[in-house]
């Protein structure tokens, strides 16, 4: 059984998410010890990389997708089934940082498919879980997804790729207005639909996804690139100040929600 | 600017209680494993109804919720030794926190 992870990357005008995959290689490889894969176009691929992926699969994404500040690629993700080249794959968000070998448990437990479907933040505890509307499902996270190439993971994937061509018609039906095509609710709405509308447990990665969410950021305490130390600090605003708190974290994952914050950690070890 | 600067000119506190939360967020993930067909969390209820039992074998329900036969010595001795050692490193991060009051 081959396993390894896959990272789908597009530059886009405001970030370079190549080099974003290139940073979350490196620790997938130091801490989990498995070969990585990327899906990525040409404009993104800098020919005179060093880095030595396991494969470079170069597509012509999908761009049709806005946020405020700017185009978001995040369309045609359904396509890790059929680009990987493992057995058992972890498809991951380029923000996501591993950092500790943690993930290599899901091997041992899942059936062919897992996601997380509970998150929290750090230095913001006991979060409210994303329901993709007010009467709606709770989310599932695309962030972290290990699969396996059985017909069930096939039809989820199939089925991810309906839900985005007709996004428009989940939108309506499960009232969310998003205005902008998400993987999370792609996925949250394609799994239910496999699963006959009942949820089934072993879909889920049994602990928390864990972001770095608003009025925090996360620096690294060195400038070694594979530490696995990060400090965290987090705006507390209190009678209309702000009292800055800290916390220091090792050996543990995380999803970086804000790109700026995830370049600053990149640039910092420059 | 380095982290330490940082953290001094910003007169940053340490957050005891967010600390506390993280150590648990990733301890509680590492009592996590899968054993004989289940997957098992090695807390003090699982390993206490293990000990209670003298049968060779047993039928659990895991934490997906699923009867899972084991040979109860087995697990026992595995979720054991996971919590042994979790919560030795757990306990030392924790004290490491505390001195920082």
């Amino acid at each position: 059984m081959k396993r390894g992870a896959i990272l789908f990357a597009f530059n886009t005008e405001k970030f370079n998410y190549y080099e974003m995959a290139e940073y979350a290689a490196k620790r997938i490889n130091h801490f989990l010890k498995l070969p990585v894969t990327i899906v990525t176009d040409e404009d993104s691929y800098p020919e005179d990389t060093e880095y030595v992926w396991d494969k470079v699969i170069k597509i012509t994404p999908d761009k049709n997708n806005t946020r405020v500040w700017g185009t978001w690629i995040n369309k045609g993700r359904w396509q890790a089934f059929e680009f990987t080249p493992y057995d058992e794959t972890l498809l991951l968000d380029v923000d996501y940082i591993v950092n500790s070998s943690n993930l290599l448990k899901i091997f041992d437990f899942y059936d062919d498919f897992c996601c997380h479907n509970t998150i929290d933040f750090l230095m913001q505890p006991n979060a409210e879980q994303e329901k993709i509307s007010h009467y709606g499902y709770n989310s599932l996270w695309a962030t972290v997804v290990a699969f396996k190439k059985t017909n069930k993971v096939k039809n989820i994937f199939n089925c991810m790729k309906m839900v985005q061509n007709n996004y428009e018609f989940y939108m309506n039906l499960h009232s969310f207005n998003t205005g902008i095509y998400r993987n999370d609710y792609a996925l949250t709405i394609a799994l239910s639909i496999i699963n006959g509308h009942l949820t089934d447990n072993r879909d889920f990665i049994p602990w928390n996804l864990l972001h770095i969410g608003s009025n925090t950021q996360i620096y690294k305490s060195n400038k070694d690139e594979l530490d696995s130390e990060f400090t965290v600090t987090f705006d507390n605003w209190q009678r209309g100040k702000i009292r800055k708190e800290y916390i220091t974290i090792n050996d543990l994952d995380f999803h970086v929600m804000d790109k700026e914050l995830y370049v600053g950690i990149i640039e910092n070890e420059k | 600017m380095d982290i330490k600067n940082l953290l001094t000119e910003s007169k940053a506190r340490f957050n005891h209680n967010s600390a506390k939360a993280y150590l648990a967020e990733k301890f509680k993930s590492k009592l996590i494993l899968a054993e004989q067909g289940g997957l098992w969390k090695a807390d003090a209820e699982t390993i206490s109804l293990l000990n209670s039992f003298t049968s060779a074998n047993l039928v659990l329900i895991d934490t997906f919720n699923s009867p899972v036969k084991v040979d109860r010595q087995q697990l026992l001795e595995k979720l054991q030794q996971t919590y042994d050692t979790t919560m030795e490193q757990w306990y030392t991060e924790w004290k490491e926190i505390e001195n920082k009051r």
